[in-house]
């Protein structure tokens, strides 16, 4: 029987979140199929439960006729399974030829076999086209050096099935064609290839068939993407209530000096000449791929990495930010981070130690000591206005859904009373309802004075909420465009920069 | 809250269970050997140790709460008191300024750890145990250097002898005097647990220190200076390190080099066993104090019974290890619980 | 071969060799040719078997990124045990030594198992496991020192074979073994594996419980081999055997170049580091320094390296947090 890989009735919940329902999706052997759909629509879940990390809750996964979930990763690798995830997967300190051989590796008696390693490594290699010292360390290896290495390390387990996961996301346009001449050697010796990727240009490019998420939902199942243009594609992930919305355009006032803005700023991660302004009021967005260097602009800006050129000025003087503590204290900016869990909330702190966290200093009473009271206040007050679910100030944040975790993480920052806030992300893995609340927050804080620079990879969101859209790509600004909020000519222009060569 | 949910609420407080079960294993070794109520002989000593063992649990208890281990908490204690041993024999300081110079030497050292483990970005762990192989033997090394053979500075401040030995049977108000089995020792133990207790759970900056405990990244991205309570953490752990030195050359008596050499374990007993997390957050200063307790009248008990030194050791060690399993296993059931898998 | 690879990915292990023959010759020439007489040497030689076989028994430990603090007591109870075995019980040396190294790795094991059943850091489990041992290592021999086995055990301990001490030819034995355990068999890589990327690792189906085991295991095991070699060359046993193995078993490692996140190993270095520790031991008896300053010298080099090694692995990450740089 020839390779598929069929999916039926798929669904899948987490505590107060459906990741997915009834999703339906079917790969066939010598095709390449695109997998699309929004950030937090269910494609990473999914790829989880063909790899046997997460099992389904109900429906059908049969691999080459048998059906069966997966138990285990090691599992569906046996089964023809293999998968290149968006993060490495290497060990470091071992060489390219043992990563590669990870899954197998070839031994007699339990001592490793090392010329037959050699060989196997060696084969995959030359079967991608690709040139690489064996004994090098994978440490040392560049990113996309690096992906060629785990795809040839599917390719080693003889995988009949290969998931790509955001292939294109940190390499290079010249590697993207390397990437791509494989991916068709692949395709045309009969395997079966789900392709990840937010990149519409380059799936066109690639894909033959396509399956678009959204919500959890299958929306296209499966269809030729030659039948589809790319707009009608794009319709399917968002959503056509979505982009139908009439949006209204906001006033901005740019005769006033700006409150932040950066002038040929450079930076030690390797920005270069950034320059930028947000006025008073404004929702300036920041669009890009992953790894084009938003966040860490944002964070140098910040104070948490240098700036090694150009000038920041706030509110028209020219200022020097050593240190987050500096930005918020002295200058009064914010920041929502990306990855709440990791870096934006306390999960073994209650909610409302989570909120005051930021205004510690004004919830004192005399000789240093934190006056319970100002801050059960200061927490109602902001549980309220987002409309945070909570069993009570004292619960804790690591047992709030993923929506009320991001909903605390934001009101420790307006509980600061900030007057500049960078937004990173907000809305990823977070359900529609909360995700629409969300919009109309911001746009709420811009209408009252808060100046906010949104960083966000979801382009339907950033269209709806910004002014102004700014587009950057490996570490440059290449865009800076007014935002007229009509879906098709912003998207447009947005993925024409984000892609022009 | 009904009345089977607020017992159940008070069951399952570890410090509950820890009281209760010190107090029950107190009974038990009394009734099967009666000497062990002798006040002047067994309870006297064993609350003055315990005294002692709560400021060093103390001391483990601020680098805990910002997640970071010292393990030089015992040769921080030995240089402090070294220090305030030689103010007394060389300088013939009284005994509150050669206190006072311990405690500086010892929030120094503390100081220093706290400054190289900010500026290297090198785990505690390592500094500290670095720290204390170095201290080793500089210790021996000045106490051999300057007493000779006698390698201990013997000069007794006055009043040592009032803090070693007294009870609060000392003071009496209105015909009624204080307990007999009262060491005047628990006064500096009681007063570290308060300032230490209230720091934590009501000032600004124990509030800073338990978040940098519970999630550097979010701290720092919070507007904590978390490279400054780092510091201050390891200093404050110096500081109490060395009250816990001076205490136990008061208690002996004597300022040797073998002060705070049985430190280590100690201090994590007491505030592993009274709830303190290790990975930072998180601290029981009063469970701390009931921990150490606990230890020791384990340790009382089985001396009382005749039993040596070293099942002692294996009791000790058995009873971290399972006190440390327990939790991790009712972690696990808790996780377990909240998804069905991975 | 392409050298310049294989000096790139041995820069430790050089410089360290470089200071090794640097640091003996200058202490041959200031001691007027003295250390190089045969008793010198050898005196030398013999007290460089044990550092290097705990530093081996840490290494593995610090392989999969955790450490074994119980070194010292693990090593104490067991060589006191065959003391115990022998003087008192009369059992024959082979059969003695047999249950003093099953006993280590049996400790080793159980460290092992209580690591990862309760997925706590090997740090407070050997502290837990180190008190215990040290309670049986007093139990077994209290204060006196037991010398009463029979002698042909420190003759043998005192053979040597061209001139190498027997015991030191055994340490040197058991490194190349564990070098080629680390190198070539499946159970070696796959400890690396899992101290390099435990999600890595068990993606490609290792078992990071199974690896974190055996290492734990093979830590006790090369204590028992210390601890057998000790009792060979040492007149009696003591409480005290064991007291100073801690530090020394990270020294020689972390000196070597043993990173402390786990993935790799440094045979080589760590036994060159144990030759450089055992150099400073000499000087400080060659020049009358006091012990302190050893332990002192010791804590700092042992910082420095640590604090080099992760300045290191900092800025390379920050390399990599910046502009994705391809080729």
């Amino acid at each position: 029987m020839s390779t598929e890989l069929r999916i039926e009735k798929v669904s899948k919940s987490f505590p107060g979140v459906k990741a997915l329902n009834e999703v339906n999706l079917t790969l066939k052997g010598g095709s390449v199929h695109a997998l699309l759909g929004e950030n937090g629509a269910g494609k990473s879940t999914l790829i989880k439960i063909i790899t046997g990390v997460y099992r389904a809750d109900s429906g059908s996964l049969k691999t080459n006729g048998e059906e069966k979930f997966f138990e285990s990763p090691v599992e569906a690798t046996h089964a023809g399974i293999a998968v290149v995830h968006q993060e490495r997967n290497l060990i470091p300190e071992f060489s390219v030829e043992e990563n590669i051989t990870l899954h197998n590796p070839p031994t007699h008696f339990g001592i490793v076999d090392q010329g037959e390693r050699t060989r196997m490594a060696k084969e995959a290699l030359q079967t991608l086209g690709f040139e690489i010292n064996l004994q090098e360390r994978v440490k040392n290896l560049s990113v996309a050096q690096m992906q060629l290495v785990e795809i040839a390390k599917a390719l080693v387990t003889k995988a009949q099935i290969i998931l790509l996961d955001e292939p294109t996301a940190s390499i290079t346009s010249g590697e993207t064609v390397k990437l791509f001449e494989v991916i068709k050697k692949l395709k045309d010796s009969g395997t079966a290839i789900l392709f990840v990727s937010h990149k519409l240009e380059e799936v066109y490019e690639i894909c033959d068939t396509v399956t678009v998420l959204r919500d959890g939902q299958s929306i296209l199942e499966s269809q030729p993407l030659a039948n589809y243009k790319q707009s009608e594609v794009v319709d399917a992930m968002v959503g056509r209530h979505l982009a139908d919305r009439k949006v209204e355009l906001r006033e901005v006032n740019r005769s006033v000096a700006p409150v932040l803005e950066l002038i040929d700023v450079q930076t030690v991660l390797g920005h270069e000449k950034i320059s930028l302004s947000l006025y008073p009021g404004e929702v300036l967005g920041m669009y890009g791929l992953v790894g084009a260097g938003r966040s860490e602009l944002a964070r140098s800006v910040l104070g948490l990495h240098k700036t090694t050129g150009g000038e920041v000025k706030i509110n028209g003087q020219v200022v020097r930010i050593n240190s987050l503590r500096d930005a918020l204290h002295s200058h009064h900016i914010g920041y929502v981070t990306e990855n709440r869990k990791e870096e934006g909330l306390f999960l073994d702190f209650p909610v409302r130690k989570n909120i005051s966290v930021t205004v510690l200093s004004k919830i004192l009473q005399k000789l240093g000591i934190i006056s319970f009271q100002k801050e059960d206040a200061i927490s109602s007050k902001y549980v309220e206005r987002l409309g945070i679910k909570v069993v009570d100030n004292n619960q804790l944040a690591g047992t709030l859904s993923g929506g009320n975790q991001q909903k605390v993480s934001v009101a420790k920052w307006l509980a600061a009373e900030t007057n500049i806030l960078i937004i990173d992300e907000p809305t990823v893995g977070v359900d529609v309802r909360t995700k629409a609340s969300f919009h109309e927050l911001i746009v709420e804080l811009a209408n009252a004075g808060l100046s906010i620079i949104l960083i966000s990879s979801d382009l339907p969101e950033m269209i709806s909420l910004a002014d102004r859209i700014l587009v950057m790509r490996d570490y440059e600004l290449v865009e800076n465009v007014s935002n007229t909020k009509d879906y098709p000519t912003m998207s447009r222009a947005v993925m024409t920069a984000i892609h022009s060569a | 809250m009904s009345t089977t949910l607020k017992i159940r609420r008070i069951i399952s407080d570890q410090r509950v269970v820890l009281t209760a079960l010190t107090v029950g294993l107190f009974i038990y070794f009394g009734l099967k050997n009666s000497a062990f109520f002798s006040t002047d002989f067994v309870i006297y000593p064993l609350l003055r140790d315990g005294a002692v063992l709560t400021v060093i649990g103390l001391a483990q208890l601020c680098a805990l709460s910002i997640g970071h281990l010292n393990l030089a908490v015992g040769r921080m204690a030995a240089v402090a008191a070294l220090a305030s041993g030689a103010a007394y024999q060389y300088w013939h300081l009284s005994l509150v300024p050669g206190l006072l110079i311990g405690l500086i030497v010892g929030s120094s050292l503390g100081f220093v750890a706290g400054v190289i483990i900010v500026k290297s970005q090198v785990n505690a762990f390592i500094v500290t145990l670095a720290m204390d192989f170095a201290l080793l033997g500089f210790v021996t090394f000045v106490y051999v250097t300057f007493t000779g053979a006698t390698a201990a500075f013997i000069t007794k401040p006055k009043g040592m002898e009032f803090w070693r030995n007294t009870s609060l049977h000392q003071y009496c108000v209105g015909g009624f005097c204080g307990p007999k089995v009262f060491p005047m020792m628990l006064v500096p133990a009681i007063i570290a647990l308060v300032l230490v207790g209230f720091l934590y759970a009501k000032t600004r900056l124990g509030r800073e220190l338990l978040s940098t405990g519970s999630n550097l990244r979010a701290a720092k991205l919070s507007g904590i200076p978390v490279d400054r309570r780092v510091i201050i953490a390891h200093t404050l752990s110096g500081l109490l390190a060395a009250l816990a030195g001076v205490m136990l050359a008061f208690t002996n008596g004597s300022f040797t080099a073998s002060i705070g050499s049985q430190f280590m374990l100690p201090s994590f007993l007491g505030p592993v066993l009274g709830g303190t997390l290790l990975v930072g957050g998180s601290v029981q200063v009063l469970g701390t104090f009931i921990g150490t307790m606990l230890t020791l009248v384990i340790r009382q008990g089985l001396s009382v019974q005749g039993i040596g030194l070293e099942t002692l050791n294996i009791a000790l060690g058995l009873v971290l290890l399972t006190a440390l399993s327990l939790g991790q296993i009712q972690k696990m059931f808790t996780a377990i619980r909240m998804r069905g898998r991975t | 071969m392409n050298f310049k690879l294989f000096f790139k990915h041995r820069a430790t292990e050089l410089s360290l060799s470089i200071i090794f023959v640097v640091g003996f010759v200058l202490l041959v020439a200031t001691s007027g040719g003295v250390l190089l007489t045969r008793q010198s040497l050898q005196g030398f030689l013999t007290y460089l078997a044990v550092p290097i076989v705990i530093g081996m028994a840490q290494m593995v430990v610090l392989a999969i990124g955790q450490m074994n603090l119980a070194v010292g007591a693990m090593g104490g109870v067991s060589a006191a045990m065959m003391a115990v075995l022998m003087a008192d019980h009369h059992l024959p040396i082979w059969l003695a030594l047999l249950i003093g190294f099953l006993s280590a790795t049996a400790m080793g094991a159980l460290n092992g198992a209580l690591v990862v059943i309760t997925q706590l850091n090997g740090f407070i489990i050997t502290l837990g496991t180190m008190t215990i041992l040290l309670g049986f290592q007093y139990r077994l021999v209290r204060t006196f020192t037991v010398d009463s086995y029979p002698k042909s055990l420190p003759d043998f301990g005192n053979k040597s074979i061209l001139g190498f001490p027997l015991i030191l030819v055994i340490a040197f034995a058991t490194s190349v073994l564990l070098s080629l355990f680390f190198s070539r068999t499946m159970a070696g890589r796959r400890i690396l594996a899992t101290g390099g990327n435990q999600i890595a690792a068990r993606l490609s189906g290792i078992s990071n419980g199974r690896s974190v085991f055996l290492a734990h295991t093979l830590s006790g095991s090369l204590v028992g081999i210390a601890a057998i070699i000790t009792i060979s060359s040492l007149p009696g046993i003591n409480r005290s055997i064991g007291g100073d193995w801690m530090l020394a078993s990270f020294a020689a490692p972390i000196i070597g170049g043993v990173l402390m996140a786990g993935g790799t190993v440094a045979v080589f270095g760590t036994v060159v580091a144990a030759g450089v520790v055992r150099l400073v031991d000499i000087a400080r008896a060659q020049y009358s320094l006091d012990p302190s300053i050893v332990s002192l010298t010791v804590g700092i080099v042992v910082l420095s390296t640590v604090a080099l090694s992760e300045w290191r692995r900092r800025r390379s990450q920050r390399a990599l947090e910046g502009k994705k740089v391809s080729g």
